[in-house]
């Protein structure tokens, strides 16, 4: 059965994280992980691989920048149509840290939210 | 002509006597003015500045046109034509009296010192600033005349520069510490060049020396350790930065009504049957009656578009070693005599410049490449070693900066100062190197002499400017006022209250003045200089974003426009946000 | 010119800062004052936008920004005074300091106590010697984050990035989501200098190559960067001759290191620590000179920034204690760096009568490790851990009954070892 190796990026420690491919409807299996998040990343990278997405957006009448954060990770394949769809956009103030700014961006189910207060 | 083929013979059996590499593609000529020009082919550069050596060792030899290639070593070509058919599509752009090629502290002091008379001048820099090549690459000291070789024009002009400076520091307010400069001696090495230096000293007439014994040494730099032989102090000795000097030089030419052409290459001058009658930049062409050739490294291709060749100039590169501020050692300035025994060696040491940071080096080695600035590993490595030597207890972690500078010399290694013999408008201020800084005032003063000689043939007398104003301000150097100034100025001026470099403590205050002198200021690092601002530890990390936030606003500028050092330097490629639309919330 | 007397004197307004200053006012010391430099609160977390912090406080990955809010909404709520676009000039043994802004002009501050935390700098080009030219195009990853975060600009179309530390595989991922082409990670040791998670998610995530035991040797270019020469180095870091290569680029990134600044502290005659380059603290972080605290990066470089906090709050319990003249163990003992262990804070031990937070790192990667305290050949705490690694700042917490129990006249040393052994570095 095939082997897949990732590094999990749940937290700092980055176990290094070995899947099995598994038979019919069975979940893989995992090993090298300290604790569940780690299969549970290790399952999702082999399914769907998913990354939250980070970067700035425009603030309108204003050379700043809002710093953005996706609400959950997004997968993997959009993550480069996200990012252009933000670098187009324009945002208001005040924002709240925490505001949506964007809900399910290009139809991914997850929401853009500010990750600042900006008056 | 006899005399000529005589000379001639007498060069080729030198060449064959002495030359330890083969010399068998090379040709001799020798013209009515005594000029040498040598043509052919050999092995390496070095082979190639040892037979200009060869040749300008000989007395009756005014000077060498060493025109010899070098197989190893390829001479980038240098372009002027299509700068010149750029300047002549363009036109004549203005009309002066005197234009001065090079904004060096040669030609910059030059500008100051003929801003005094009725004449109407501009200064024509190649680079973004004044101040681009030797002028900022230099250890900045101000010479006492005990380390240039006697009977040499450019001991004279060192002699007579060194008093002068205190003119210059006196009116325009650059940076200028008289602390004197201590060579001292341990071994029978350091002994016989301390004297030698003294002896030179003698000739040259040098002021106030005095040879001091081991603990007197001690006495007058409580830095050292371990007590010297024998001592030379010399009082004359000064500490400048030579940037410093040369914008300063420059503001004040300015402020007297000088214009000056940055980011502008003089490609070829037009002359009418001998006469000079304009300059042809990249820009544009000047209408002008005088050329003073300032050009530094490009002094002998200026010469040479004026058809006044005679001289060529071998670039010869240094490297430096800039050291944090808090490094121990000497505080005033030590410097041991003992060389490294190196054929190609030119000593240097290790001093503490005008604003405290132990300086290392310079090391030399000739180059085909004038615009060769880059520093390698070998020189990088002599520069350590000389200023280690002094500085006993640095180490490569205090090390901030390093960069080099190319010297200007000629094969005669003097300075060229003097009037074209062959064409009528043409001034030289060329071949200048070490103690070419510490000069400056006495070259400026004897071109000054030229210029008036060369008017009054003209039937022109020239006269002294009544609103001339000699003084340039002092610029607020905020760091090192008192609080009480410090609370003035800021009351004043906010924007003294807003420091912009943290390593240096340079506020916005001083930057908006640096940007707003009558000197033009472009580039980052012209506001570096200016102000030392990312001159420190971060070496500018932090302060340029903020340091291009100030230009775009005074300067009307658009931040992709700001350049590092001017010519395609643009710090800033594109903006990452562009044609948004509104998003709604 | 306005003089200020207060209780307790913040310098920097980062996550050290921010947090000792929220703490010192839950404490109920009154008059704290808090300078920043910059426009805004939260020092270098507003630039760095990326995810990963907050794990260990928060329980979740946040943004800087966001990390950052949280405290900047808490101490809005506080009595915290606030001044912004101060710089902080001067500061004496005395305590005394002078600050300048352009509403106030000069401040002359008596505080009772201080708490440094001006965090770092970073190394630059020349601090790693790199040959060559010198023209534009070449700045730290720091600079770069700047530029790109906060001011929405791009420096170059092609990058090349020398060091592998976080700071350098972060932003080698958001040049590449900005449209920028990135060549490779050149990393002079033979491992990555940051986290694993940064190799896969920053570099494996968008294919730029890594390449270990590589250096940049020099630049070139007369005026804008045109290129650099990277070379290979050997086991002892030295270039191997013959093995350049040219890579033509338009931008060289730094992340050669961060140094703490310590500008102030050694104005103020503080003794620093040769190791930490940050000053010597004991347990309450207070350094030698009575009344002045530091905290986070500016007594050593952390990675987490939760522990930057934490230690924020440490300095804010020593400093109040100090302001309200909490008797102090008038000796102290000196806590030692033992096998395999380097950065080790805090340097000297006090008895208060609370926990003792020790921040150190392992010298090399050690699996199967225990971390031993030891006093006079005697173990005070073991803790094991299944690898320890340089790049991963260690934490440890030894709770007040622990803590009772070491004797307060003689050094305490902190060693790791290898599968129960001490292993020779």
């Amino acid at each position: 059965m095939n082997k897949r190796e990732f590094t999990c990026i749940s937290c700092p420690l980055g176990c290094h994280l070995e899947l099995t491919e598994s038979q019919g409807s069975d979940l893989p299996e995992v090993t090298g992980n300290l604790c569940q998040r780690g299969i549970d990343f290790a399952r999702e990278e082999f399914r769907a691989p998913r990354r939250v997405l980070t970067t700035v957006v425009s603030i309108s009448g204003s050379n700043s920048l809002l710093p953005v954060i996706s609400a959950g990770p997004i997968p993997k394949e959009k993550l480069l149509a996200c990012l252009d769809y933000l670098k187009r956009i324009k945002v208001k103030t005040p924002v709240t840290a925490g505001d949506v700014l964007v809900e399910n961006i290009l139809e991914t189910q997850v929401s853009i939210v500010a990750a600042k207060t900006v008056e | 002509m006899n005399k000529n083929k005589h000379l001639e013979q007498k060069l080729r059996e030198k060449i064959s006597r002495k030359a330890d590499f083969d010399c068998s593609k090379v040709t001799v000529c020798v013209d009515d003015h005594n000029i040498a020009r040598l043509t052919g082919m050999v092995e390496s550069w070095q082979n190639v500045v040892d037979l200009g050596y060869l040749i300008a060792k000989e007395k009756k030899i005014k000077n060498v046109v060493n025109d010899v290639k070098a197989r190893r070593a390829a001479v980038p070509a240098q372009d002027w034509e299509s700068g010149r058919l750029q300047g002549e599509k363009i036109g004549v752009i203005a009309c002066v009296d005197v234009v001065i090629v090079g904004g060096g502290v040669t030609g910059c002091g030059i500008a100051r010192e003929l801003a005094r008379y009725d004449l109407n001048i501009a200064l024509v820099e190649k680079e973004a600033d004044v101040s681009e090549g030797s002028s900022k690459a230099n250890n900045g000291m101000i010479h006492p005349g005990n380390a240039v070789m006697p009977f040499t024009l450019k001991a004279k002009m060192n002699l007579e520069g060194n008093k002068l400076y205190t003119n210059w520091a006196d009116d325009l307010h650059f940076s200028f510490k008289r602390t004197g400069s201590l060579i001292i001696s341990y071994s029978r090495n350091d002994l016989m060049s301390l004297l030698l230096a003294y002896i030179a000293g003698k000739i040259n007439r040098v002021p106030g020396m005095q040879l001091l014994g081991g603990k007197s040494c001690m006495d007058k730099d409580p830095s050292i350790e371990k007590k010297p032989g024998l001592g030379l102090w010399t009082p004359t000795t000064a500490y400048v930065d030579g940037y410093e000097v040369c914008i300063a030089l420059a503001e004040n030419a300015a402020a007297n009504g000088v214009r000056f052409f940055l980011d502008t290459t003089v490609c070829a001058i037009h002359m009418d049957q001998g006469r000079v009658t304009a300059v042809v930049t990249d820009q544009g062409i000047i209408n002008c009656r005088l050329v003073i050739n300032a050009a530094g490294v490009y002094a002998d291709d200026v010469a040479q578009m004026a058809d006044d060749r005679f001289f060529t100039i071998h670039p010869r590169k240094g490297s430096i070693l800039i050291l944090d501020k808090k490094t121990a050692g000497p505080q005033i300035n030590v410097a041991l005599s003992s060389r490294i025994k190196n054929k190609y060696s030119k000593g240097g040491g290790g001093l503490r410049t005008v604003s405290g940071n132990p300086l290392w080096g310079p090391s030399a080695r000739e180059v085909p490449d004038k615009e060769d600035t880059s520093v390698i590993s070998e020189d990088f490595d002599y520069a350590y070693q000389i200023g280690s030597s002094v500085f006993e207890h640095a180490d490569r972690s205090d090390i901030i900066s390093y960069f080099s500078g190319i010297r200007a010399p000629d094969y005669k290694e003097d300075f060229v100062i003097e009037e074209s013999a062959v064409t009528d408008g043409l001034i030289h201020a060329a071949a200048i190197q070490s103690p070419g800084l510490a000069a400056a005032p006495a070259v400026a003063r004897r071109v000054v002499s030229l210029t008036k000689s060369f008017y009054a043939r003209t039937g022109r007398q020239l006269k002294l400017k009544d609103d001339f104003d000699p003084v340039r301000e002092k610029p607020q150097r905020f760091a090192e006022l008192s609080h009480a100034e410090q609370e003035r100025l800021i009351k004043e001026n906010p924007q003294y209250g807003n420091v912009i470099c943290r390593c240096e403590t340079i506020t916005e205050g001083e930057i908006v003045a640096a940007l707003h002198s009558p000197l033009p200021c472009r580039t980052v690092t012209g506001v570096k200089k200016r102000t030392r601002a990312s001159a420190g530890r971060c070496q500018g990390g932090f302060c340029t974003p903020k340091i291009m936030e100030i230009m775009v606003r005074e300067l009307q500028l658009d931040i992709t426009d700001i350049t590092y050092k001017g010519a395609g330097s643009n710090i800033i490629l594109r903006k990452s946000r562009g044609d948004l639309e509104e998003k709604q919330q | 010119m306005k003089t200020i007397k207060c209780n307790l004197l913040i310098i920097g307004a980062g996550p050290a800062g921010l947090a000792a200053a929220i703490e010192a006012d839950r404490l109920g010391i009154r008059d704290i004052l808090l300078l920043e430099r910059n426009d805004e609160l939260g020092g270098i977390l507003q630039q760095c936008i990326h995810d990963g912090f907050g794990l260990q406080r928060f329980k979740e990955q946040l943004s800087g920004p966001a990390y950052a809010q949280r405290f900047i909404d808490e101490i809005k709520q506080s009595n915290v005074e606030i001044k912004l676009r101060t710089m902080v000039i001067e500061l004496h043994q005395d305590k005394s300091c002078y600050a300048i802004n352009s509403e106030d002009g000069v401040l002359e501050i008596h505080p009772q106590a201080v708490i440094l935390a001006m965090g770092c700098r970073e190394r630059t080009r020349n601090q790693v010697f790199i040959l060559g030219d010198r023209p534009g195009g070449i700045m730290t990853a720091g600079t770069l984050q700047r530029y790109m975060n906060i001011e929405g600009l791009i420096p170059g179309r092609k990058a090349v990035i020398l060091g592998s530390g976080d700071i350098g595989m972060i932003m080698a991922r958001r040049m590449k989501l900005e449209g920028i082409e990135v060549e490779g990670v050149y990393e002079i040791m033979p491992r990555p200098g940051g986290l694993q998670r940064n190799v896969f998610q920053c570099l494996q995530d968008f294919d730029i190559p890594l390449h270990l035991s590589t250096s940049v040797k020099s630049t070139h270019g007369k005026y804008h960067l045109e290129g650099v020469t990277v070379v290979a180095v050997d086991e002892n870091l030295k270039q191997i001759a013959g093995t350049e290569r040219f890579i033509a680029c338009d931008l060289l990134v730094l992340s050669v290191g961060l140094i703490p600044e310590n500008e102030l502290s050694e104005m103020a005659q503080i003794p620093i620590s040769t190791v930490t380059k940050g000053p010597v603290v004991d347990n309450n972080l207070m350094t030698q000179v009575d009344g002045i605290f530091a905290a986070g990066n500016v007594t050593s470089v952390f990675d987490l920034v939760d522990y930057v906090s934490a230690s924020g709050e440490t300095a804010a319990r020593g400093a109040a204690n100090y302001i309200r003249e909490e008797k102090q163990s008038a000796t102290s003992i000196d806590v030692l760096a033992g096998k395999n262990v380097t950065s080790l804070i805090p340097m000297k031990y006090r008895k208060n009568g609370q926990a003792l937070e020790l921040y150190f790192r392992s010298k090399s990667i050690i699996r199967a490790a225990s971390v031993h305290i030891m006093q006079q050949g005697q173990e005070i705490y073991k803790r094991k851990f299944q690898i320890v690694r340089p790049e991963e700042m260690i934490k440890l917490q030894l709770k007040a009954d622990l803590v009772a129990a070491i004797n307060p006249r003689q050094a305490i040393t902190v060693e790791i070892r290898e599968n129960g052994r001490v292993s020779d570095e």
